[in-house]
Order: structure tokens, then sequence, then C-alpha cells
């Protein structure tokens, strides 16, 4: 019998498959990456720096292209006339939902996948997260606790570089920050008077981001021109692209192969184990197999998600595609304040504030469980007030050059809770444009997510009125649509029992040990800190593990 | 250009049975000129010279040449007419070069001229009253006129947008 080609196959190039690529190849394992996408050239393909009139659309974006091939896509707040290229084809890439329960489902293929057009905040959890399904009686426990995953977080923070303030919060963890980005005048403001309102319940922390604030590992820091989803070509914010995939290139042991499109993991019945996996070559539509002796997929959840359930295998539990999490947003408020009006900001900061989460952390709230918390920001209107604003001529010309007054803004990010009638499964005859079958997604937000949701307008009420805001205009959106964070994870969630969860404690699935899910897809709970950093974390404990099972002869 | 659009076209430009006294090379032209305009996104399609005339001066109106530049030197109008014609629908775009021959039916209204032959001040005042009034074709013409001018090279040099500082201060003297 011929031995597999390579060592290991990392399922995806995003932020986790890079991480995956990165730890493996350092730990000595010939590594093959598959990545559906595009190569990305950063001096050919990042395009931050272009001003709005080398845009034909001047930043509005090209209407009835987007309309024809993009309609869900475009829905990502990232989304615009140049970074549109980073997201998929909606055409190409088909899948469905109940007609009455939209669910956008956001996707990027290309090497870097969403990695290169994330928010870029991080955030640890904290034993508040990681206990609460098992305090609740909610779905299963976490395998894990905090203690287990905070030398990861360490490990992931001191390389990709996040720059934040230490606030000392239970739940919400310091880590190893560089310097943090600066508040503006407003927001120093509007964080000392709720310390005087709040004290140490609801406390305005600059947002932790992973935008470098001084020269790390090789990177040179944010010079703050603004659109990174647009790319960063002095690799200033942490992508695969920008830093795990140059650091798995540089042991020798990586193979980065895009357009490669997994069909299915390729399974040995007999020894209970993946031997590889089979792709179809997204340019010529060839297909062709790889082998190695373990498998990470790190597609992103739902993709990861749909491998699993086209390959047959991990799913004795039912569990494959169920527990469909999100961020619940759209609920805030904002005001105005009066002062500084001699003031203004200069550059664009790529980050804002957070307020870390306040309900359920030392009381009880009566309407719901879990939180959330606030991202938020404030500044000067500008030119943009301008463009409804009344009159012609002079008048309006001096209005366009006029900075109007400091407006604050909270906007709540909320926990969903992981239930498993929230589902994908497999679309019984839809494929996508390389004839591997779609997806039918089924999700919605439950009581507890739309209590959430109308928490966040009273309590960002409450904040701005700590601050003496004017004019406080509580959010008039309704909830987001599931999926519209970007945050969607939970659909091969870690437990502690084979028969309810898809992994162990150390993202291996519980049915094939050669098999790894370390993408959003492993997640039990979804706590409401933006998610990416825990998906850093544990696939980069997933893969110390499996090294260390192989060196064993484990897998 | 959908079926709708490309009939009333037809009919305004040549009027169809006008097409029998067309010489061969002339019929030709004219093939392709349909053509070009049928198949999407192939060609650039324009406003009429009026329309664009129009869309220019009122641009002006809106945002003028002070001790800055105005609309024009900021080549608003080429914005504008790129939106209309590769952005908005086509029931939109209809509904301001409907806007447009309000426009001048009022201008007429008042001083006997279409709005581009119009003395400045008459300009002014009618476009003022269509902006009191919350028209909303000219709301839409403000925005664009506003947008393009402040997303070109010129008008975001003038008014110091979109500059790249190299570094961030949260409280910077104005």
């Amino acid at each position: 019998m011929t031995p597999p080609t390579f060592d290991a196959i990392v399922v995806g190039s995003g932020i986790t498959g890079g991480w995956a690529a990165k730890e493996l190849t350092e730990l000595g394992l010939r590594t093959l990456v598959l990545e559906a996408g595009r190569p990305i050239v950063p001096e050919r393909d990042y395009v931050e720096h272009k001003p709005p009139w080398e845009m034909p659309f001047r930043g509005l974006g090209d209407r009835r292209a987007t309309a024809s091939r993009q309609s869900i896509q475009s829905h990502s707040v990232s989304f615009d006339e140049l970074s549109h290229v980073f997201w998929t084809d909606d055409v190409d890439n088909p899948y469905t939902t109940p007609a009455d329960r939209p669910f956008y489902w956001f996707r990027a293929r290309q090497v870097g996948g969403k990695s290169i057009i994330w928010g870029r905040q991080v955030y640890r959890w904290s034993d508040l997260d990681f206990e609460a399904n098992l305090r609740e009686g909610i779905a299963v426990d976490w395998p894990i606790r905090y203690k287990d995953i905070a030398p990861w977080y360490d490990h992931v923070e001191r390389f990709i570089g996040v720059s934040g303030q230490k606030e000392g919060l239970a739940q919400l963890p310091d880590g190893e920050f560089l310097p943090p980005m600066a508040l503006n005048c407003a927001e120093q403001y509007v964080r000392q008077r709720m310390q005087e309102r709040f004290g140490r319940d609801r406390v305005l922390t600059i947002g932790r981001v992973a935008n470098l604030t001084a020269p790390h590992n090789g990177r040179a820091p944010c010079h703050y021109c603004g659109p990174c989803h647009r790319g960063c070509i002095t690799r200033s914010y942490f992508s695969s692209v920008n830093a795990t995939l140059p650091a798995a290139r540089a042991t020798g042991r990586l193979t980065l192969r895009p357009f490669s499109i997994v069909k299915r993991l390729v399974y040995d019945s007999k020894k209970n184990r993946v031997t590889g996996v089979r792709i179809i070559d997204a340019q010529t539509k060839q297909e062709r197999e790889y082998t190695a002796r373990v498998v990470f997929l790190c597609a992103s959840s739902l993709e990861s998600a749909r491998i699993l359930l086209n390959s047959g295998v991990a799913n004795s539990s039912g569990q494959v595609g169920r527990n469909i999490m999100d961020h619940i947003k759209w609920g805030g408020a904002s005001g105005q304040l009066d002062g500084w009006t001699d003031r203004r900001v200069i550059g664009n900061r790529p980050n804002g504030i957070y307020v870390p989460r306040f309900r359920n952390v030392t009381s009880r709230h009566p309407d719901f469980i879990r939180g959330y918390g606030f991202q938020g920001g404030a500044d000067r209107d500008g030119w943009e007030a301008a463009l409804h604003a009344p009159g012609i001529g002079r008048a309006l010309k001096v209005r366009m050059s006029e900075l109007g007054p400091w407006s604050m803004s909270f906007a709540g990010f909320g926990e969903m809770l992981p239930r498993e009638e929230n589902r994908a499964t497999l679309h019984p005859t839809l494929v996508d444009a390389w004839g591997v079958p779609s997806l039918h997604i089924d999700c919605r937000w439950s009581d507890n997510e739309l209590a959430i949701h109308r928490d966040m307008n009273v309590a960002a009420a409450e904040l701005l009125d700590a601050a003496g805001a004017k004019h406080i205009e509580p959010s008039t959106s309704g909830p987001s649509t599931p999926g519209g964070t970007n945050h969607e994870m939970g659909t091969a969630r870690m437990g502690r029992d084979p028969k309810t969860s898809v992994l162990n404690d150390w993202n291996q699935t519980w049915d094939v040990p050669n098999l790894f899910v370390t993408d959003g897809a492993a997640m039990t709970s979804s706590g409401c800190q933006n998610p990416s950093l825990t998906y850093m974390a544990l696939t980069a404990r997933a893969c110390h593990y499996a090294v260390e099972q192989l060196k064993r002869g484990e897998l | 250009m959908e079926r709708r659009e490309l009939i009333r076209w037809l009919v305004a430009t040549a009027g169809l049975h006008g097409l029998v006294s067309l010489a061969p090379a002339e019929l030709l032209a004219f093939g392709r000129d349909v053509h070009r305009r049928v198949t999407p996104h192939a060609t650039r399609r324009t406003l009429t010279a009026h329309a664009e005339q129009t869309v220019t001066i009122a641009a002006e109106r809106i945002i003028p040449g002070t001790d800055t530049p105005g609309a024009t030197a900021a080549g608003v109008s080429d914005f504008i007419e790129k939106m209309l014609m590769d952005w908005h629908t086509l029931a939109e775009r209809e509904h301001f070069l409907a806007g447009l021959t309000d426009l001048d039916a009022r201008c007429r209204a008042r001083s006997g001229r279409d709005f581009i032959d119009c003395a400045e001040a008459d300009q002014v005042a009618v476009l003022s009253a269509l902006d009191e009034a919350k028209q909303d074709w000219f709301a839409r013409l403000k925005y664009l006129t506003v947008y393009g001018y402040c997303t070109s090279e010129v008008g975001a040099r003038a008014l110091g947008l979109f500059q790249l500082a190299g570094r961030y201060d949260g409280c910077a003297s104005l």
C-alpha cells in the first residue's frame, strides 16, 4: 500500500485553516491546505488605498451586478464596491431556507477566506460562558473550561498581535495586549460618566482588535487608512494571508492548493479512519484524491458541516448541522454630545469601543438569560450630513465643509442559545456550480434572543443618559437576520458525550479518531463576544493534541 | 435597454416608418446604434444633450464655483449620468427625467425659456422652490450632486476629504 501523500490535510485557508497550517507544519507535519477559491496576492488584490474617484460607482457599488450575483453576500457590513470580490457568487453557491425564515450565509472563497474581510474584534471568553449551558440546563455542557483554553489564547494573541486595554473584568479576561488604540475625546468622556453612574458594572473600553499598534513579528503597525476589509498591504491586521500562511510556508512543509473544492472525505470503514479528501478542481472540474494521516476541517461552520453530511461520517449523534447560532444585533441607541466643537478626529481608526456584557453577570435579568456586549463609538457628522441638508448654493457648500456635533452610538451583539431545530440539512436536489449538494438552512431567533434585542435599546439609552447625551434615539431596526452577523457556529459541537455531540474536548470527532473540526462548527454555545479568537485558540490546541497522538500512533 | 424603453426610443428618434427611406449604409448604422443600446453594459449609454446640459447647470447651481471649485469643475454631471444609466432602475431614471422635463415647464412658466436658457437668478429660484417643496426627484439630483462632488478628486481635495493621515488622533485641534 502506498503511504499517504501528506501527513495532514487542512480543508480551508481562512482564520482557522491558516492556524492549523501554521501549527501542523511547525510541529513537523507535511501539510496540504485545500482552498476552494483563488490565490490571493496582496500586491495585486488588496485595494484599501483606492480613493472613491477611482471607483466607477464611487463606493456605492455596482448595484445591478450585485442584485444579479451577490444579493445575499451584499448584506454583509464589509461588502462594498471593492471588497465584493472577496465574497462568493450567490448564483454559483446556492442554498435554500424556508420562505419565511431567511438566513444570510456569508461566504468567502479565496486563500485567506473570511480572514481578509473579518471585523478583527477579538475577545476572550470566560467561565461565565463555558459554564453557562451546564448551569442553566441548556443543550450540552462544554467539555472545556477557561483554564483549558487560556494558554492557547495567550499563544494566539502573541502571534496575531492584539491591541487592547486591560480592565480586570472577570467576564472578559485580559489578554496579551499591544498598546491600546486611543479613545477620542467624546468616548473618554462617556467612559468617565459611565464609571460615575455604573462603577465596574458597565465599563466602556477601547475595542480589542487584531490590528497592530506597534511592529510585531515582522509586520508593520496600522497606519489608520480605514477600509481593512479591502486588504492591508502593510499586513498590519491579522489574516491568514498576512501572517499564518507565510509562517507555515517558511517551514518548507506547506503545500497550498487553491481552486480545490472538497467533494467529500474518503473514509475507510475497516480502519475507521478518513484516508484523505476527494476534491473537484474549480477550474477544470476534474476530480482527484489526496491522502493523509489526519484531516482538519476548517472550512467555516456551515461548510464543514456540509462536508461531513456529504461524506456521511462523524454523525452518529445526529448533531451535525444542528444548533446553528449567530449573534443577534441591530439593537442599541445613539445620541448627541455637547462640547469639543474645536476638536476633531484625524485618521480612520479601524476599531471602536466595547462595553463588555453586564446583564446576568452579577444579577439576574427577569426577561432573559445570557446577555450582550456593545460596540460603537463617537464621531462628528461630516459631509454626508449635507446629502440630505436643506438649501442649495453657497450655504449648502459651507455645510459640506463643516463638522456637525459629536454623536455617540452603541450597537449590541447578543448571545444566541443553541437549539437543535436550528438546523442545516443536505438539500435533496440542489447542487452548486460544481455539482456538490447544497444546504437547506432553517434557523430563527428564539424568545430569549428577541428579549435580548429589546433590552439593547433600553440599556444603550441608559448609557447615553449617563453621558448627558441629547436627542437620544433608540434603534428602530428590528432584529438582524440570522447569519447576518457572520458569526455562524455550532454545527458540529464539542461535548462530553458521543451520543449528544460531534467532537470531544480536543475537537476530535468522536466517531473517526483522525478527523478534527476546529472552526466555528465546534462551538457548544455562542457567548456574545466575537468568536474568532476562540476558534483560533481551539485550532492551535487541537493541532498540538493531534500531533502528540500521531506520534504515539493513536490516530 | 428594456423592450418598452427601446420601443419608446425608436419611435422618438426616427419613427419606424421613416426607416424605409434610409440608404443601406444608414440602415446599417441605425442597426448598430440599436444593438449598441440593446446590449446591456456593452457601451455607455448617454443622456440627451439637453438633459446633460440641464443636469450640469443644475448641479453647478447646487454647488457653485466660489473661491473653491464647483460641481462643473468637479465633473459631477458625468457621475450623475453614470449613475442614471448604469445604477438606477429604468423606473427611477424615467422619474428623474420627468423631473427634468418638469423643470423646463416651470422655467417656461416663469420666464418663457427652458431651464438652461433662463437667467441664473431664475434657475436658482426654481431649484430652491423644488428643494423647499422636497420634490423627490430633486432630492435625488441634490444627493447625487453632493455625493459626486465630495467623492470626486477635485471636490475631495477642496474639502480635505479621503486624505490618508497615516496616524490617529481622536482629539485633534480643528
